[in-house]
């Protein structure tokens, strides 16, 4: 027997948290994009993202791909403690509690509602501590200047600390495929630094499934 | 709000609406009793309808884990929610956007394929006992594409633009 109304709580079925419709809103008086717990959202325009990385080139030259990695990692844990804040209240239960499904699933839905693209995680490396993260659509591969190496530092940041944060550990991400070079996808590994920076050289000259062969050899 | 009363207003500015304008605002007016009135039979009766679908549901599934068969339950009762609010507002796209690359990657994730096929005939069996003819008429469309959307029978995702947000 199962109890219909000992399913709900308060009345409540939880749906989507980040169903774009009711997680994005907009004030057009006051010309302001806000999430549904009324936490600022910031569009930002292409000419800006090409900006970023045009300044970026200029000044800080060579050292344009250490500082969006280490930007993204400051984002990734900002992110990381938002996502957390805000699926718990929504939610009424301890991350810890909710299903990794269910949190994946989350997260999917987080990553598109905020325009970042697609995103998918392949755990069947997981046995041998990597993760394999693949998104598409990236406005940062899209806009990035041309490059003979993948260009997602600032994605590769986010995933690297996002992922550190979840599982309590320092974590590396490396970009293998790229949008920006033709690629169906970017695709990323996220592991422990020891494990993961040796492959930093292979990826300008193996493929993807190269260096996931290398990696776990 | 009703897609195509939102794009009419929008159209309309500073001119009278024109009659085969106002129609839609007119059948939609008039619908909007009998709207109301399946609205709160649904909300009234959700716990009687749900709780005959859930015990036929396990009498069906006899061996199955009760998480699993709870955890499509509760999803059918907030498809039902979404699919009330969207008859309400004559609006498909709300059910779309509430539902899409969302429950349907549960029901995958967990392959609950079968159950859920079995929940919405049984759904659809029981909703005939508690609505009339016209507002079964009504609510079946938003069902109808909600178990779409559920199931992946839908087409693809659309990415996600300025002007799929509305903007």
């Amino acid at each position: 027997m199962i109890s219909v109304a000992d399913l709900l709580v308060n009345n409540r079925v939880p749906g989507n948290y980040f169903a774009t419709d009711a997680y994005v809103r907009s004030d057009l008086e006051m010309g302001l994009l806000e999430n549904r717990q009324g936490d600022r959202l910031l569009a930002l325009p292409e000419a800006l993202i090409q900006g970023i990385y045009a300044g970026l080139d200029k000044e800080t030259g060579q050292a344009t791909r250490l500082v969006l990695y280490n930007c993204g990692r400051w984002w990734g844990k900002n992110l990381y403690s938002r996502f957390v804040e805000e699926l718990t209240d929504y939610y009424g239960t301890p991350l810890s509690d909710m299903p990794m499904v269910e949190f994946l699933q989350s997260l999917q839905n987080c990553w598109r509602t905020h325009g970042w693209g697609k995103i998918e995680l392949d755990q069947s490396f997981q046995h041998r501590g990597l993760l394999v993260v693949k998104i598409w659509n990236s406005a940062y591969a899209r806009l990035a200047p041309q490059s003979n190496q993948p260009v997602c530092q600032l994605e590769a940041g986010v995933l690297a600390s996002f992922f550190g944060q979840l599982s309590g550990r320092e974590l590396y991400c490396l970009q293998t495929t790229c949008e920006s070079m033709g690629a169906d996808c970017n695709r990323f590994i996220i592991g422990l630094p020891k494990r993961i920076e040796p492959a930093e050289t292979m990826v300008t000259n193996m493929e993807h499934d190269a260096i996931m062969q290398q990696l776990c050899n | 709000m009703h897609p195509q009363l939102e794009s009419i207003f929008n159209e309309a500015e500073n001119r009278y609406l024109k009659v085969e304008e106002l129609d839609p605002l007119d059948q939609y007016v008039t619908s909007l009793p009998d709207r109301l009135q399946t609205y709160r039979v649904l909300r009234d009766r959700e716990t009687t309808i749900m709780q005959a679908v859930a015990d036929s549901l396990v009498t069906a599934f006899p061996n199955e884990k009760h998480e699993r068969l709870e955890r499509s339950i509760k999803h059918a009762m907030l498809v039902l929610r979404y699919a009330a609010m969207g008859m309400l507002l004559e609006d498909e796209a709300f059910i779309q956007n509430r539902l899409k690359g969302w429950l349907a990657e549960t029901v995958k994730a967990y392959n609950t394929y079968d159950i859920e096929r079995k929940l919405y005939t049984l759904l659809d069996q029981q909703l005939t006992n508690f609505l009339n003819s016209q507002q079964a008429s009504l609510l079946q469309p938003m069902l109808n594409l909600a178990q779409a959307t559920l199931l992946g029978e839908d087409q693809e995702e659309e990415p996600l633009t300025a002007s799929a947000l509305g903007w």
